[in-house]
């Protein structure tokens, strides 16, 4: 049930059709859980608590650092060597007292993932590293969870949903491979734009509204300002997804 | 036959600045071949010391992923070409 707050604060989009006070109650009931708050989880977890997402869980074992605040908007100069995990807790909670943001900064691990993501309704890719990404993905198709992965490097982006059974998951797109090189360029207008199209599908898909990007990887090219869609198939041999059963 | 490549923001340092690059070719190979001989020092940025296309790279055909065997691949007039790394940044 909403209070008389909630329906003020979410006046705007209470009014878009499709929403509604039903929809906006979906938004109160879901549970999210966002894997890093650096340059994509910073975006990504704003408009989600802008939004009114219920719960929100944020997970990031790293320290803020200067070479992090020109694209990590959670994060200021203040907060320098306080984890990051505790430094985005404490903006949301400003954002938006009225969602509940659940802050653990530890490293992301096969042995805690399950325990990590468990009751959690959707998973948000906000990674710095293909090896968690891997994992979360692995998690997701097990526990059955919506994933919705994202990846930038300088003024390039990817995203794409997965829905576990039904679509093509992240190891159909890059079949377990990893990149050369750990330290990354980038600029804060790349993630800050794929982070807002992960919280758009989260939102569309707890809503049940549109299309989502599934067996679609977007690739943003912010120096062109071009979207170019690449159709991404069901691997029948992928080591991730290939024995689940299909859900269509 | 007049094949299109994108290049992708990642590597267009290596292409003289050139977004999309109009190559000749039959086949991927012969394609990506081009692009080198237009831009030699993309070459590394594409191949690995036994010629094949780097492991974190991804060659589309009409936004579909040439992979596996992607050298091989036919190619027609008018073909669009997609180079795609894998990013791993957040």
């Amino acid at each position: 049930m909403l209070t008389t707050a909630e329906l003020g604060r979410y006046d705007r989009q209470i009014m878009i059709w499709g929403v509604g006070e039903k929809g906006q109650e979906k938004l109160k009931q879901a549970k999210v859980f966002i894997a890093g708050v650096g340059g994509l989880g910073s975006p990504v977890s704003m408009y989600l608590a802008a939004a009114g997402i219920g719960t929100i869980r944020i997970v990031d074992c790293d320290k803020v650092e200067l070479s992090n605040l020109n694209r990590q908007i959670l994060h200021w100069d203040e907060n320098i060597g306080r984890t990051k995990a505790d430094s985005a807790a404490e903006k949301l909670n400003k954002l938006n007292p009225w969602v509940k943001i659940e802050a653990i900064a530890e490293v992301i691990t096969e042995a805690n993932v399950s325990q990590l993501v468990a009751g959690f309704d959707l998973i948000v890719d906000a990674m710095d590293n293909m090896p968690t990404r891997y994992l979360l993905n692995r998690v997701a198709l097990a526990m059955d969870i919506p994933f919705f992965h994202g990846a930038v490097s300088g003024f390039e982006g990817r995203t794409m949903t997965i829905i576990p059974g039904k679509t093509a998951c992240l190891g159909c797109v890059y079949r377990g491979r990893t990149t050369p090189s750990e330290k990354f360029p980038v600029i804060g207008i790349t993630p800050a734009v794929i982070g807002c199209i992960q919280a758009t599908e989260v939102i569309k898909h707890i809503l049940g509204l549109g299309k989502l990007l599934t067996d679609r990887l977007l690739i943003y090219d912010a120096l062109e300002l071009k979207f170019t869609e690449l159709k991404v198939m069901k691997d029948p041999d992928c080591e991730y997804c290939s024995h689940l059963v299909n859900k269509d | 036959m007049s094949i299109k490549i994108n290049i992708p923001t990642l590597l267009y340092q290596y292409a003289n600045g050139q977004r999309v690059v109009e190559v000749n070719g039959s086949t991927v190979g012969e394609c990506l071949n081009h692009l080198v001989k237009q831009f030699p020092n993309i070459k590394q940025e594409l191949f690995d010391k036994e010629g094949k296309v780097h492991n974190y790279l991804d060659i589309y055909i009409n936004g579909q992923s040439a992979f596996p065997e992607e050298l091989i691949k036919p190619v027609r007039d008018g073909d669009e070409l997609h180079i795609v790394l894998i990013v791993h940044g957040g």
